[in-house]
């Protein structure tokens, strides 16, 4: 009996969903968004992904996936190494006290958080560009978070049916508040 | 009063986020001091490094389709079009020598002779962040390549590299924000325009034929559209008469001019690129360099 509990409680597949989703938007944002001429309406999937952690994954498995997942894309990018690493870890702050109010289940809700995330994350980006000398100008800066957030908003609410869907396949347990074991 | 038996450990961090968050962003400051990063993420691109070169390696023309034979072909006409471009180059520069006359000031400045050149190949292109622009090349220090040395495809400047290891080196592309190189505005005409400017890089994100802005460009200049954009030597950094790109629009601003050109980048083309192996004068040699002029 002890057993089967603690089993509950041992997370499910954790570090390979964190590494394969990290790869996988490395691989979708270098090799495939960036060809296609969207110009500046590009989608953030890391910081869907990273938000999808922050919204959906037990209390343990927040914090530490959403800085991992930061960190490979700064090992994967040009920039400081850590820079995603510190924006997701306080996305996942910020998200844990939005979940409070909001339910991520909710389309509008989920499209919402998906809208602020991902705008702050950029926006946060090119302040850590800004400090280092390499700021492009606010205005335009926030013009461009704005597009990128418009674009990636949409995708937020399927992207986490389509997580939830699948890691249910996986056999992951969902756990009291909508959470999944990971 | 109790005292607090909390031993600090990892699993101490791990429930204290925001301790932890700290000790991250301080070493996100560090770390570009350190360069620790930078060796560690040359590291991580080593598998992608080893994978090209065994797949080069491994290449039996006998076993290929005829796309993947021509693709091979194509692929030695460019390494031989390049090599043919250094030899030419050297040959200038042993001409422009031989006639003992400064090459910036004797030749136009798009016929000015280049630099040796290493020939190389594009093994990853593109970059994990909406807002950095890089590529890696299958060259490195082995083959005397440094940092901050200017990458071209032929005479067409793609960015300059930016961190370099034993077999392979990653490239900063002139869109990435940090890039910037001091340029120059050539009008055809009875009387030559030249104006200068400096190009940034703004994170644009069209793979195709970006469009950058031109800092710096004093207001009054006759800049139109259609005029060519080549690097000059003011800095020392990029040698005289690489090509950048095209002016498109002028918006006179206050004080200055804002000029738009579309840069002759295109990111799907790269393929085979020759880095080359120019290195930044120093002061001293830039005064000497200065010295020598007016006489």
């Amino acid at each position: 009996m002890l057993e089967r509990a603690n089993n509950l409680n041992h997370p499910q597949y954790r570090w390979r969903l964190v590494l394969g989703v990290g790869l996988l938007c490395a691989v979708l944002h270098a090799a495939l968004i960036r060809r296609l001429d969207l110009g500046e309406w590009q989608p953030d999937l890391f910081s869907i992904a990273a938000l999808y952690f922050s919204l959906y994954a037990n209390r343990q498995g927040r914090y530490l996936p959403c800085m991992v997942l930061g960190l490979v894309r700064d090992f994967l990018s040009l920039g400081l190494l850590g820079s995603y690493a510190v924006l997701y870890s306080l996305l996942h702050k910020l998200a844990s006290k939005a979940r409070l109010r909001l339910d991520p289940d909710h389309f509008v809700n989920a499209t919402a958080m998906a809208f602020v995330g991902t705008f702050l994350v950029n926006f946060g980006y090119h302040a850590m560009l800004a400090l280092s000398g390499d700021g492009i100008g606010w205005s335009r800066a926030a013009m461009r978070c704005l597009t990128m957030a418009c674009a990636s908003a949409p995708l937020a609410p399927f992207v986490f049916v389509v997580a939830n869907h699948g890691l249910g396949r996986l056999g992951v347990q969902r756990l009291a508040g909508g959470y999944v074991n990971v | 009063m109790p005292r607090n038996s909390e031993k600090l450990n990892l699993a101490w961090f791990l429930r204290h986020p925001l301790v932890a968050t700290c000790i991250l962003l301080a070493m996100t400051v560090l770390l570009p001091y350190l360069r620790v990063g930078e060796r560690v993420k040359l590291w991580a691109l080593l598998p992608v490094a080893w994978a090209a070169g065994e797949e080069a390696a491994a290449t039996n023309e006998a076993d290929l389709s005829p796309d993947e034979r021509n693709l091979l072909e194509l692929r030695r006409a460019r390494e031989q079009a390049a090599s043919l471009l250094d030899e030419n180059n050297a040959l200038r520069q042993a001409l422009a020598q031989r006639s003992e006359q400064p090459a910036d000031v004797a030749c136009n400045f798009a016929q000015a002779p280049l630099p040796q050149t290493v020939d190389a190949r594009v093994i990853l292109k593109g970059d994990a962040s909406s807002w950095r622009h890089s590529c890696v090349l299958n060259r490195g220090r082995e083959h005397g390549i440094k940092e901050g040395m200017p990458v071209t495809c032929g005479r067409t400047l793609i960015g300059r590299t930016f961190m370099v290891d034993d077999r392979h080196c990653i490239v900063q592309l002139l869109t990435d924000p940090g890039f910037s190189a001091g340029c120059i505005i050539v009008g055809q005409g009875e009387t030559p325009l030249r104006v200068r400017g400096v190009l940034r890089g703004d994170g644009s994100v069209r793979p195709h034929f970006p469009r950058l802005e031109l800092e710096d460009v004093a207001v009054g200049e006759r800049v139109e559209a259609g005029m060519k954009v080549l690097t000059n030597d003011f800095s020392g950094q990029y040698p005289p008469g690489l090509a950048v790109g095209e002016v498109r629009e002028v918006i006179p601003q206050a004080g200055f001019l804002q000029v738009r050109i579309e840069a002759y980048l295109d990111l799907d083309s790269l393929d085979v690129v020759q880095v080359l192996l120019h290195d930044r004068p120093t002061l001293e040699q830039q005064a000497m360099q200065l010295l020598r002029r007016k006489k």
